[in-house]
This record gives structure tokens, sequence and C-alpha cells, in this order.
């Protein structure tokens, strides 16, 4: 037992200050606070966005008024009051840099303390940053190279007015505008975010990641990224987020849309470890996303991968809509909840093809006083002939004031189909513990080995540049804690 | 008026206002979302149901037997009426519309081998109550009539103090033009026992739904089912079992065969309170579509609050195993026989946790019976 206790203090002197806490002092370029109509007009004016822009915002902002905030899901927050936030903010930039020397040294500190160095990005491997502080993207590297591919990267504000058509076709497609509450929010406000087009046959030359960033107090951000891969295309895109630290909570209510025409494959990916509050559960940012992905075209496949380690509220469900015959949709996900930390978080595939097939692994890893749930659903269509699901979702306890919960929903239609769910709940075995401290580790080394070793077939999934990052990252975010 | 009476109608009172509030259930309630009631049957209907019939031909020596519609509740009567489980809303109408029903006390220490016999016939709203007193155990068969009519809508409470033991064997017949609702709320105490089995051939909608509370050391619970489905025949098992206390198990497994244009559900909630710890927990779902037409849903959930526990679920839904119908096939056996001999071995381990002999065997006529209609390809 003294082990334990040991450990709890050490990992606690490990987890006191967040590593990610810090605020850059930028002068912002913010709308009122508040939420109407004429801010809805502001963003899109900011923005310089065609008038079909405008209305669109305004659709969703009128039905939006007219929706009530969800709450089927197992997360306890205070009443938050969208009238009480601003709506957007972006870096002052005027012009266009040209260069990564003409960007502002203050933000280049902040990517600096975020570990990424922009200015040293090129000579990494293969990583194009399109790099988002606030709402406004401000630099893209490796433009050339995806030019010479062909490959649309670029922020969504760029988009609308240079690929309008191309994203007015695919907009709103798999998330429609009236989705759910966080959603239309998203729509009507939506700051910027970032769009990716593969086109036709090409397969994207590099990783393409993009890092979020919330930074201005009590500015809420609305991220909506839209990744179109083209007919035999593939692109894996990584997303990753760190926050300052900061006592009220925020806002975050983002849209991904990924469509993947005939044979193309979408693999993306997540790290996300924006500030879950303090140990008293103070602060914290509150993460309401809509993912979703729709394999439109035969043969395609869209894949996501996610670690979730931050955020006071979680609520996401990244999901896949298999149209196409023969598509494939996968979910890896581990959701580690510490503190007061609440998730609630899985995946919906819907299989409508024939021959489709989706594979669901879910590990959630419960500590202190948080609630971790995984709530999926798996449906087959009575047309989706020879369907296949293999769900698998493991909770893990550490310390008895905290919750591990599972709700999935199986419903199939076709009795071809095959469909299988397990789940299972447990705490970290003494015995295992005692074998790894007999071997001369730490305690603390100890649990990081055992919680890596339990979420080990998802982190195999990621990328290598987010597969170091994201093993550190279940180590520390497991501050105090063991069972 | 006596004072037992006036308990009895204030309880009536209260029911009927809880039902009066929060209504017929529909899907927007997420534990009804694939059986809408609402959209069916109406509050009205369900008052004016009248009441079920219940009969026991042969009560075992040694059982106590109160009838419902009787004045004059013992206290044992009262303790249990309407005061377990978390009071559902159909509960409530069972309890506010009924106006007879039945109480059964096992006494401590007395071991009832023989099965009691419940049967339940007619439509309407009905109420039966069983304590199994320190000790005592029973088995209780209750086979349900097909003059069903509109709606029978059953509430059950079951009460084991320490040490107790109750089977249970419900069986409910293919009636596709009704509406059967049954509510049982268990009590389980400290090292008592409930077994259960339920075996539903469907109705137009069929809920079975049960809340058992383990609330101390040891106590457990064993349920098994299966659910045989043809036509456009629908049932939906739904239970809850609340781990209160620590040490305590409970086992769950559950067969749906679906056939024609059907619909088989199983939702199984599993709940380990605070401190519940050494709560071990195992639940199966399995349901085979017969037909295009055909749905299974299956929702295994599992809601944990402490950590020394072993909790695990799982749920498949699907054809047969193409590789063992192979093998059949390849031993000379055509498809159609090999078929159903795949059927039988899926639902006959449900139907063999089934202790007793004669119930066992009681159970798998229903199910031979009802097999070739949701072998029969949709129409």
């Amino acid at each position: 037992m003294s082990a334990d206790t040991d450990t709890k203090d050490q990992v606690a002197a490990l987890g006191e200050k967040y590593k990610y806490g810090f605020v850059t002092d930028i002068e912002m370029d913010k709308a009122p606070k508040g939420l109407n109509a004429d801010i809805v007009r502001f963003i899109s004016a900011k923005k310089d966005e065609p008038e079909w822009m405008l209305e669109w915002r305004l659709a969703a902002f009128r039905r939006w008024g007219e929706m009530t905030e969800p709450n089927w899901a197992r997360l306890r927050y205070n009443k938050i009051d969208y009238q009480d936030a601003y709506y957007y903010a972006a870096p002052k930039s005027t012009e266009k840099y040209k260069d990564l020397d003409e960007v502002d040294p203050k933000l280049l500190e902040t990517y600096k303390k975020l570990g990424i160095p922009l200015s040293e990005q090129k000579m990494l491997a293969g990583v194009a940053v399109d790099a988002v502080f606030d709402s406004v993207s401000v630099a893209t590297t490796f433009k050339g190279k995806l030019n010479e591919a062909g490959v649309i990267f670029c922020p969504m504000s760029e988009a609308i007015r240079d690929y309008s058509d191309l994203v007015r076709k695919y907009l709103g497609t798999v998330v429609p505008v009236t989705d759910n509450f966080f959603a239309t929010l998203n729509s009507a406000v939506f700051s910027d975010g970032t769009f990716v087009y593969v086109p036709k046959g090409v397969r994207c030359p590099m990783e393409l990641s993009t890092y979020f960033r919330i930074n201005a107090s009590q500015t809420g951000q609305f991220e909506r990224t839209l990744i179109v891969a083209d007919e035999g295309s593939y692109v894996s895109y990584l997303e990753g987020c760190t926050a300052p630290m900061r006592d009220e909570n925020q806002l975050h209510a983002a849209v991904v849309e990924l469509v993947a025409l005939e044979g193309a494959e979408i693999k993306y990916s997540t790290v996300q470890n924006w500030y879950p509050g303090d140990e008293n559960g103070k602060g914290g940012i509150y993460n309401f996303v809509t993912k979703r992905g729709d394999c439109r075209g035969a043969r395609s496949k869209i894949s996501w991968t996610q670690v979730e380690t931050g955020s006071a509220i979680t609520w996401k469900y990244p999901s896949c809509i298999l149209r196409g015959d023969d598509s494939v949709g996968e979910f890896y996900s581990i959701a580690i909840t510490n503190n007061y930390q609440q998730a609630d978080t899985g995946t919906k595939m819907i299989h409508l093809g024939k021959n489709t097939r989706s594979r669901i692994i879910s590990k959630g890893i419960s500590a202190g006083k948080a609630q971790n749930t995984y709530r999926g659903l798996v449906s087959v269509h009575a047309k989706a002939a020879n369907a296949r699901n293999y769900t698998q979702c493991d909770s893990l306890l550490i310390g008895s004031q905290c919750g591990a919960h599972t709700v999935p929903y199986i419903e199939s239609r076709n009795p071809t189909a095959r469909l299988e769910h397990e789940a299972t709940t447990s705490k970290i075995a003494e015995d295992q513990l005692f074998y790894c401290l007999q071997r001369g580790l730490t305690a603390e080394e100890a649990v990081a080995l055992i919680v890596n070793g339990f979420c080990k077939e998802v982190l195999q999934q990621l990328p290598m540049e987010f597969a170091v990052e994201a093993q550190k990252l279940v180590g520390i975010s497991l501050e105090g804690s063991v069972g | 008026m006596s004072t037992a009476h006036s308990h009895r109608e204030a309880r009536r009172a209260e029911a009927l206002e809880s039902f009066r509030v929060r209504g017929m259930p529909h899907r927007r309630f997420e534990h009804w979302r694939y059986s809408d009631l609402r959209a069916v049957l109406d509050a009205g209907q369900v008052a004016q149901a009248g009441t079920a019939h219940w009969s026991i031909p042969a009560l075992p020596e040694g059982v106590e037997q109160f009838d419902l519609a009787a004045p004059n509740a013992p206290a044992w009567v009262l303790k249990a009426y309407g005061t377990i489980g978390n009071r559902p809303t159909m509960e409530e109408a069972s309890l506010a519309f009924s106006d007879g029903g039945v109480a059964l006390r096992v006494p401590a220490g007395t071991t009832i081998a023989e099965p009691i016999r419940l049967e339940i016939a007619g439509g309407g709203n009905l109420r039966w109550l069983v304590v199994v007193e320190e000790g005592a155990s029973a088995t209780i068969f209750e086979p349900h009539g097909s003059d069903v009519g509109l709606l029978r809508n059953v509430g059950v409470d079951v009460a084991l103090s320490e040490g107790a033991a109750l089977t249970h064997i419900r069986f409910a017949p293919f009636t596709p033009k009704s509406f059967v609702v049954e509510h049982i709320a268990v009590a389980v105490s400290a090292r008592a026992q409930y077994r259960a089995h339920f075996a539903n051939f469907g109705a137009r909608l069929s809920r079975t739904e049960l809340h058992i509370t383990l609330g101390g050391e040891g106590a457990e619970a064993h349920l098994s089912g299966v659910t045989v489905l043809g036509h456009d025949g629908h049932a939906d098992v739904t239970s809850h079992i609340e781990h209160a206390a620590g040490k305590t198990l409970s086992t769950q497994l559950f067969k749906h065969v679906a056939g024609g244009k059907s619909r088989a559900v199983y939702q199984g909630k599993i709940t380990v309170r605070e401190g519940a710890n050494g709560s071990d927990s195992r639940q199966t779902a399995r349901a085979l579509l017969m037909s295009e037409r055909a749905e299974a849903d299956l929702k295994p959930e599992l809601i944990i609050f402490a950590d020394d526990v072993k909790c695990a679920h799982g749920a498949t839904a699907g054809d047969l195993d193409p590789e063992s119908l192979f093998y059949l096939r390849s031993r000379g056996i055509p498809e159609k026989e090999a078929r159903r001999i795949l059927i039988n071995a899926f639902l006959q381990e449900a139907v063999e946790t089934i202790l007793d002999e004669d119930l066992r065997a009681a159970v798998w006529h229903e199910v031979e019976a009802a097999l070739p209609r949701a072998m029969e390809s949709a129409k």
C-alpha cells in the first residue's frame, strides 16, 4: 500500500502544473460579447465571405435558436451562457505572410513552447503544418510540394473564397447544418478551420497536420474542418491540441466532415490535450465536437484515431457512414479522465452498403473523481448484406471514486450481417503492479507501463509523430491516482 | 376502513399520480427506444383495461397465499406491495389500475420443492408479489395464457430475505394482436439468490422489464432467456441489475431468434454502486436473424462506480456460423436440417440453465413449437 501512496505523491507532484499552461499576450481583434444575427454577419464580413456563405450561417443561426441543448450524455456541468462569450477573435494581422520571418515573433514563441518549431518544420519528416492560432491560420508550409501534387490544404476561410464551388459542394453534406445543437451553433459562427482536397488518384505526399490552440480568454473556438478525398486518393491528417491555463470554462464546438469517394482513404488522428481544469474541477475546456466521415464511394475507408486526455467535458462521437459497398470504417480511441474530468465519447458506425466493415477499439481510463463513458452505435441497415463489425470496449478504473461506463447500441436489420461486441471493466491488477515493482520499477513507472500496455492497440494506430507524444501523455495524464 | 387498507390505497393513489404525470412510455424515453408503447396505446386504454386474472391450481403446502382483492392485508404484504424497485411508469399503472392479484409468502427456513404454478390469464392490469423469508426457497412458474385481448400489464414485487432463494420461470406465448408488459422488481438480500428464465414468443409489443437490486454481500442474480419470434412479433427484454453491495454476483445469458418481420430487443444495464467492491457481473446477449425483414437490437450497458470489480459483457448479432453449417452439410445433413440443429443448440444453451427438469422440458417444448414460425421467410 505504501508504494501506492508514494506514487500518488510522485505523480501528483508531476502533475501539479499543467505543462502547456501559459497565455500569450497578443492584441486580439474581437467581436463584441454575445451571440446574435449581427455577430454572425460580423464574422462573415471579417472573413470576406461570399453571400451564400452568410446566408448559410444565418439559416443555421435561426435554426439554432429553436434547438435545445442535448442532455442525454452522462455529463454534468454548469449551464453554458451562450451570450457570455466572444464568438470571434483573431490575431491582428493584415498582411499575408510570405515568409516565416514575417510572422509575429510572439506567435512563433508560442509555437516553440508548444513544441511546434515552425521554422524547423521543413527539416522535419514531411509534416506540413497549417497552424491555427485562435481563429485565423497564419502560416502554412510545404505549400509548394502539396501544390505540385494538386492537394489543396488551406484555412477554411481561404477555401471559401478561393475554392468556393468545391467547398459549397461538400460543406454540410456530412454533418447537416441542423444535425445537432452544437453542430448548428458551429455552422452559424465557425471562425476558421482547415480545408483539404486530395484530387483523384493522388496519394498525399506527406502527413497533414494542424495544431489548434485556444488562446484568448473567454473566446470559444469554433473550428470547421472539411476533408475531401477524391477517387482513389489517400490522405493522413493529424490534429493536436494544447491550451493555456485559465479558470473560466471555455466552450469549444468544432465540426469535422470527411468525404471519401470511391477507393479513397482518409486517416484522421487526434491528440487532444486541452486544459482539463485543476484538481478541484475548476476551469477546463468544454469540448463538444461533431466529427463524421462519409464513405461515399465503393471501397473507401475512413479511420479515426483519437487520444483524448484533456478537456473538463468531452462530448465527441467520431462516426462513419458506410454508404459505399465494401467500404471500411475504423475507430480507435483512448480516453483518459482524471480528477473531475468527464468524457462521454464513442462512435457511430452506420452500415448502409454491402460488404461494409467496421472496427471499434475503445480504451477508457478513469482515475480520481472522473467519469468516463463509451457511447456507441453500430447500425446495420436492411441492404447492408454481409456487413461486419467488431467492437471492443475496455475500461480501466484507477481509484474507488471514479466511474467507467459503457453504453453500446447494436442494431441489425440484415441476417447476413455479423456484429460482435465485447466489453470489460477492471482495475489494474495487484499482481501486475507487484510484478513490475518487484522488477525495480517505481509504482509510477509501473502504472504508466501497464496503462500503455492496456492502450497499445490504439497507440499502434497513430502516426509515428503522434505516437511518441501520446505515450508520454498517457503517463502524465494520470496525475496522483494509483489503485 | 382499516389502516392496512388505507395504506395500500395511499400507495395506489401515489402510483396513479405518478403515472398521470409521466404518462405512457415512448421512444424518447431512452430505455423505451425500441418499444414505442405510446405510439400504439394510450393512457386511457391502460386505465380502462380492467384487471387480469390469476390462478394457482395447486398451492404447495407451506406457502401462504393472500388475495390482493381482499381487504386487511397482512403486514408482510404491505411491506412488499409496490415498494420495491425504481417504480417505472407502467409499473405504477399496474398498481393504480388493478383491482387484484396475489401475494405469496414462503416462511423462513422452508424449502418448497414443488414449483408454484401461477397462471396469468385475460386482459388488464395485475399485481403479484412473493416474499421469500430467511433461508427459504421456492420456484414460481408463471405461464401466461394467450387470451390477452388488448393489453396485459403485470407488476411484480419479489422480496428475498437473507439466504433465501427463488427460481422464477416466466413463459409468454405468441399473441400477435396484444400488448404485453411485465415489470418485475426484485430486492435480493445478503446471500440470497434470484434465478430467472424468460421465454418470450412475441406480441404486437412485448416488454419484460426487470429491476434487480443486489442489496447485501453475497447476493446473486442469474438471468437467462430465449426469445423466438416470427411474423411481426416483437419482444423486448430489458434488465437493470444494481450491484448495491460488495461481493455480489450477476450473470445473464439471453438468446434471440428472429424471423419474419419481427423485432427482438435486449437491453441490459448493470450498475455497480460506489463501494460495491468485489462485484462480478457477466452478461451475454446473442441474436440470430432469420430473415431480411427481421431486426435485432442489443444494448448491454455498464455503469460502474467502483474500481475493484469484474464486469464483462458480450453481444453478437448475425447469422449462423457458416463453418458449422458447412461441417454439418459435409456430413450429409441437408441445409434446412443443419440450420435447425444449430439453432436448437444456440437456444438450448440458455434453456439449459433451468434446473428443474420438468420446467425445462415444458419451456423447450414451447421453443420447438415456435421455431417453425421463426424460420419461415418473411412475407
